[in-house]
Parts: C-alpha cells; structure tokens; sequence
C-alpha cells in the first residue's frame, strides 16, 4: 500500500473508477461486477416545457407563438399532459389572383374598404391577422399489464374559428416489450365565421366605390352565410419495433377524412383574357369532403462507438388523397452529443427536411373568361391557392442543446425554409411571360425552448 | 452472535413495525441511526415478515460488528487492539478490500482511517472550526497506508481508528437485497436512511417512486428546496452530503467531507449529490468521491457517465 501503488491505479483513472467499483463492490457482495444495469428517471409534481417560436416568411406572414406544456406522473405511471398555445399572425398572404404587369385593386375580405397590390408583384392581402389560443389535455395510462390507454381533448380558438377534439390511443406490447401495436382516432368539429360572411363560389370580387349607398347590398348579394362548419376524422394504425439495443422502427398508416366547409373564404382565382390580362377575380370553390390517406416510416439509429456517438434519425411520408394531391416527405436529423462541460451536457442537431408535392385536380393558378361562362356550376371546383399546387420545399436547420445542473434543458434552433411552386402543365398567356407567376416562398423559424422541474 | 445480546447493546429499541398498504407491505425499522423500511409489493403477510426479518436481522448484525461505538464491535476491537495483529473473518476482510479499492480510486482522499479528525472537527452548524495546529496534531494519525492487513489479520497503528460509516450503510443495503431475493422474486425495495436500492421494478414492469429529500439549510425561495421524485426501475441510489453537518465561519462554509490528506474540509463541495448505479456501493462511493471533488464534483460524474442528482 504505497503511493507508487495509487499512483499507478490512477492512471486510468478517468476511464475505469466506475468499472474498478463495480468490480470492487461485486467482490465484497460476492455478486461478480455484473450486475442489471441501473435506471432511474426523474419525476416531479409537475415538469413544465415552454417554448418560444419565431416563424417570419420574407415579406408576408410573420407567426409568434408561445407553447407552454406541463406533464404530471402520478404513483402508478398514470400521465397528465396540459399543453397551452398561443399565436398571433401578422402579415400579407397571397390572396390566390395571380401577378399582373400592372396594378391590380382587390376588396378586403370584410368588404370594408380595399387594397391595391402593385405591378409585377404577387397580389397580398395585408389585413392578415389573427390570435389563436389553443388548449389540449391528454390522460395516459397503463390499463393491464402490457396495455396502454390515451385519451384527450382539443379546444382551439380564434376569434372567426372555433375548434373541438378528442383523441384516444391504445397501446398494446408485446414480444417482451420490443413490440408496439398502437391504434388511434381522433375526432375534430370545427365552426368558421369568416369575417364578411362566406363568400358565394365563383360570385366575382366586387369592386369599386365602397362609399356608394348599394355597396353593402352588393357585396350581400356575394354572401351565402355568415358561416360553416368542418368535421374531421381520422384513425391511425402504429407499429414500432425495437431491431437492436442501437435501433428502433416505426410504420405508421392514417386515414383522414374531412366533411363539410373546406374551401379558403379568402382566396379568390384571375378570371383572364387570351392575352392574360386580369378581366375578373371569382371566389373559389372546392370540394365539401376529402379522403386522405398516408404511411410513414421512421427509423432511429444510435451510433455508439463510431460518430461521435450519434442519433441519426430518417423518416419517410407518403400522403395521397382524393384530391389527387400526393406528397412525399424525407425528414432527418442527427443528434450529436458535445463534450460534456462543468456537469452540463450539450449537443447539436443539424435537420434537413425535403418535401414534395403535386398539385390538386381542380388547382388552376388561373382561368380564363371562356372558362368560366362555360360552366360555373357546382361541380366545377376550383382554387388557386398555392399551398394546393405543385411544389418542392427544403427545410435546412440547426438545433443547440444544453442540460443545466439542475436537470433542465435549454435549447435553441435555427432554421430555413424555402418553398419552391412550380407549374403544373398549365399555359401561360404572352403577358405572363415576363412575370413571377410562380413565386417562392422564403421563411426563417427561430426557436427557444427550456424545459424546467 | 446472539440476536437478543444485540437488543440489549442497542439504545433505541429494536423493533419492526409492520404495515400492509393497497400495493403491499411497508416495514419500519431503526437502524445505524436512521429510520430504515423495507417495501415488498405481496398481499402475503407471512412473507413480507419473513423478508423484513430477513432484511432488518441483516442490517442489525452489520450495524453491531462493524460500527464504531459499540464495544463487542469488530471495528471497536481493532481500533483498540494497540498495535498488535488481530483475527478477522472474510467479511471483514473482504470489507477492508473494499475500503483499500476506494482509498486507490481516490488518491487517498477517501480514508476509512480519517474518522479520529472527527475529534477535532465536530460539524454542529457553528463557526467553531479547529485550528491549524489541533489538525496537524490528529493527522499522523490517519493514513491507511500505514495499516497493514491480510486475508486473516489486521494490524492497526497504536492511536489509529478505523471508521466504517462511510460504506457500512450502503453494504447493508445490497446484502439486504441479496437476501430478500434468495427469499422471494416478488418486488422489494430496500431504504436506509436515504440509502436504497431495488430487485427489480415493480409488478407489470412499473417503477418505483423514491423522493430525493431536499437539503434543510438552503436559501428559501431557491429551486435547491424542491424534492426531486425519480422513477427507479433497476438498482440503487445514494446521497452523499453535508445537508446538516457543517460550519460557518466569515461566510465561508465547511463541510462535514474532510480530505483524509490535509484534514481540511472540502471546498466548494455541492450540498449533497445522489448518484444511481447498480449497486448502492457504488453509487454511495460515486457520491462521496464525487463530493471529494469539490468544485469538479459535477464534472467528475459527467465524465465518468454516471446519472446523478446534485445541489449546491
């Protein structure tokens, strides 16, 4: 027992003094160094996540939202989940008539007043604003042994949109918990009181002199109500298996379907001449039920040795519907745990997200006057909106993590969006040739979160 | 040695106190001057007093040979052998190499021979910390390098002591979970005093729910207050820390975790650490060298992988 001895010992001290107790402490229990591998996780009365999110497209919507979610476990695994909401919206938002070499007047969707969009530019309307307060609570727990119940509840409103759900998952385990079967629904009913009412599909924009004593009486007439009602279904089968100690699966199937009022009350198409002047803008019109489908799989790799000791995470999204949109959706991310500093453990995330879609059926970036004269009948669908056409989009961002001594995260992200519409094999009249008709989308999200006991 | 003997050494009154609740049995026992329980999830009450017997006889029997204080101890009879070689069992030496493992992984930091400077240290919140020359003077008395031992004997310096207090709790408690389970697979949890560890999770495969008390001498107001409650599925936890031993002295606080080389305090020591690992042994020893570390306790943990609760 002398100090060249300890000194020795020391050497690799960093590495082994865990496995050098272990072996110690199996000899003197007679236990041998291998033992179950300890777990424990902390609980609290209540964990509480908050986070702040940032989202600001170039030029249009700018989004600020607030999400303040508290967890409680109570003695028998049971979980309580409230999660609060908050968003506000400012900014201009496409109003679906497509650009013009020269200015182009529009009313507001209240039919107080107007707002001119300039030549060359996509058509904005800037009276975009809106706060939305949500509110979800979701009850979890374990039924029988290897079975697992959810239920919930959804309360969303804005103040022309009102918002109700349940949900119930149940989870069963099996082949020693390695296995996962989970079955899902949700029900959604929805009340839309659209400022200036519901506008008639394919009534004209009405415009001129808001001051004229007939204005109210003719922007009535292009009125059907003052509003309508949504109701969504959805059922969701899951499969998550667990392939190694390093990797974890999921597959997921969902069946979606939407009832009722489901055409935009603000977004209206260009009514064109040959040549491609701007002639008319109607109000569009699309179906009152849609059936979407989707499968999904994700797969979560843990690098253990190798790089950097890493979390590589890829999923894949195919959604098709009868609205014949169908996207593809490739998402990853690679979580990579930093150097831990003073008991504080950090990482970074980098994501990259890639998104493709084709356009609905009945999306036309514009019509034409012939067109429209022809049939405006109820079975002509119709929408210009660009968030139904045909695109590509690429998130790129990066996430910075920290744990603090005390057990709480803090944790900040940084990403980029870019949304990239293209044309679907629709003709483009002489005097949009010069023209963006097709804009891209460009948007920062910025985002704080800290999650705290 | 003799059950009844042992009641009589013992100034508070051994006695089990037996509960059934909805999940099971709760067992409540005094031991090495703490409140102690067992918890074993059975309707069986036959069995649930065979293990808490089982479990509290164990405790008991560790606490009589091996603590300090008392005179028919093993400790107490080689820390007054005066310097001749004394017989001991394998328990005791298997103890001692224990002991010889953690004074090596520390640097001689942890020293189960430096309890003789709790004759000059007495940590009772006051600011009467010792003076230079009264450390100086117990020092030559602690070193565990001048304790010479073998597999059947052991030699101890005239005037030095060993003391078991930081390890004997925390092998208690893994021997009583060694023989809870050679009793039954049922779930048991096995606490002393803050020091516990588990057999398994719960029935179903649910955790169990321990409370990491909070520090009483903390800033109010101060996040440090909160109890933090943890979930354990699989082996141990342990808190090492100077909650209610310490001084103060011109604002400077000295914890009870002395540094058996220079008989000083630590310095800048969190208030208490709780460590998890599979064993209470070690994670009761990952907890004191951690604590050991003073400033870098934190970051001792975090390099060596180990999940850890600190409070500073």
């Amino acid at each position: 027992m002398s100090y060249s001895d300890t000194k020795q010992h020391n050497q690799h001290k960093k590495t082994n003094l865990k496995t050098a107790l272990s072996m110690a402490a199996g000899a003197l229990l007679g236990t041998g160094a291998i033992v179950h591998e300890a777990k424990a996780e902390i609980l609290t009365d209540w964990q509480f996540d908050s986070a702040f999110l940032y989202y600001s497209e170039a030029e249009r919507v700018t989004a600020a939202e607030i999400i303040v979610s508290a967890n409680k476990t109570f003695a028998n695994d049971e979980v309580l989940n409230v999660k609060l909401t908050i968003d506000s919206l400012t900014g201009a938002s496409a109003n679906g008539a497509v650009v013009q070499a020269q200015a182009q007047t529009f009313t507001r969707p209240s039919g107080e007043g107007q707002y001119v969009s300039q030549a060359g530019n996509t058509p904005l309307d800037d009276t975009f604003k809106d706060t939305r307060v949500q509110l979800n609570a979701q009850w979890t727990q374990p039924l029988a042994e290897n079975y697992t119940a959810s239920i919930g509840g959804h309360l969303s409103k804005e103040f022309d949109y009102l918002s109700l759900g349940i949900n119930g998952n149940l989870a069963l385990d099996f082949y020693k918990k390695n296995s996962t079967i989970s079955l899902g629904f949700s029900h959604f009913q929805d009340r839309y009181t659209p400022i200036g009412g519901i506008p008639k599909p394919y009534a004209s924009m009405l415009i001129g002199d808001s001051n004229s004593p007939s204005w109210h009486e003719d922007f009535a007439a292009t009125r059907i109500a003052s509003g309508d009602n949504k109701i969504t279904s959805d059922v969701l089968v899951g499969f998550t298996q667990v392939i190694n100690r390093r990797m974890i699966t999921q597959f997921n199937y969902s069946y979606s379907m939407v009832r009722g009022y489901l055409t935009d009350p603000f977004k209206i198409v260009s009514v064109l001449n040959q040549a491609g002047t701007a002639q008319d803008y109607i109000y569009e019109h699309r179906p009152d039920e849609r059936k979407k489908q989707s499968v999904f799989a994700q797969t979560k790799y843990h690098f253990d040795q190798g790089l950097l000791n890493s979390v590589l995470d890829f999923s894949y999204r195919y959604m098709w519907d009868d609205w014949q949109i169908n996207s593809h959706t490739l998402d990853s991310t690679l979580h990579m745990p930093l150097a831990s500093r003073f008991g504080k453990a950090s990482y970074l995330q980098p994501h990259i997200r890639y998104y493709q879609q084709s356009a609905a059926g009945f999306y036309r970036p514009y019509t034409f006057v012939e067109q429209v004269s022809n049939g405006s009948s109820e079975e002509n669908f119709i929408s210009a909106d660009y968030r139904i056409g045909a695109m590509t989009a690429v998130t790129l961002g990066l996430k910075y993590g920290f744990s603090l001594n005390n057990g709480n995260d803090f944790s900040v992200r940084l990403e980029y969006y870019r949304q990239m519409p293209s044309n679907a094999g629709f003709d483009q009249p002489s005097e949009l040739a010069n023209l963006t008709v097709y804009p891209v989308v460009q948007a920062v999200i910025f985002q704080l979160s800290y999650s705290f006991l | 040695m003799n059950k009844a003997i042992n009641k009589t050494n013992n100034n508070s009154k051994r006695t089990l106190s037996l509960q059934a609740q909805e999940q099971g049995y709760v067992i409540s026992f005094n031991a090495m001057a703490s409140p102690c329980e067992v918890l074993i999830q059975t309707k069986d009450h036959r069995l649930a007093k065979q293990v808490a017997s089982a479990v509290s006889d164990e405790v008991w029997r560790i606490e009589d040979k091996f603590s300090r204080y008392n005179k028919d101890s093993v400790c107490y009879q080689i820390n007054n052998n005066a310097g001749q070689s004394m017989a001991i069992d394998e328990e005791c030496y298997l103890l001692l190499n224990f002991a010889e493992q953690c004074y090596q992984l520390s640097e001689g930091v942890f020293d189960i021979s430096a309890g003789i400077l709790n004759q000059v240290w007495h940590f009772d919140g006051s600011d009467n910390i010792a003076t230079k020359k009264q450390v100086a003077a117990v020092l030559p008395l602690v070193g565990w390098h001048k304790v010479s031992y073998q597999h059947n004997s052991i030699t101890l310096p005239q005037g030095m002591a060993l003391d078991f207090g930081g390890i004997g709790k925390e092998y208690a408690v893994d021997r009583g979970i060694l023989l809870s389970q050679q009793i039954t697979a049922l779930p048991v949890l096995v606490n002393l005093g803050g020091d516990l560890a588990v057999t398994g999770p719960r029935l179903n495969g649910l955790p169990w729910q321990v409370a990491i008390e909070s520090t009483e001498y903390t800033k109010p107001n101060s996040d440090n207050n909160k109890e933090i409650i943890v979930a354990l599925t699989h082996g141990a936890l342990a808190t090492s820390g100077d909650s209610k031993r310490f001084l103060v002295k011109d604002g400077q606080r000295y914890s009870h975790v002395l540094n058996a080389l220079t008989g000083w305090p630590i310095e800048q020591a969190p208030r208490s650490i709780t460590t998890l690992a599979p064993q209470c042994l070690q994670a009761g020893m990952l907890a004191t060298l951690a604590l050991l570390q003073g400033k870098g306790a934190e970051q001792f943990l975090s390099e060596q992988e180990v999940t850890y609760w600190a409070r500073r």
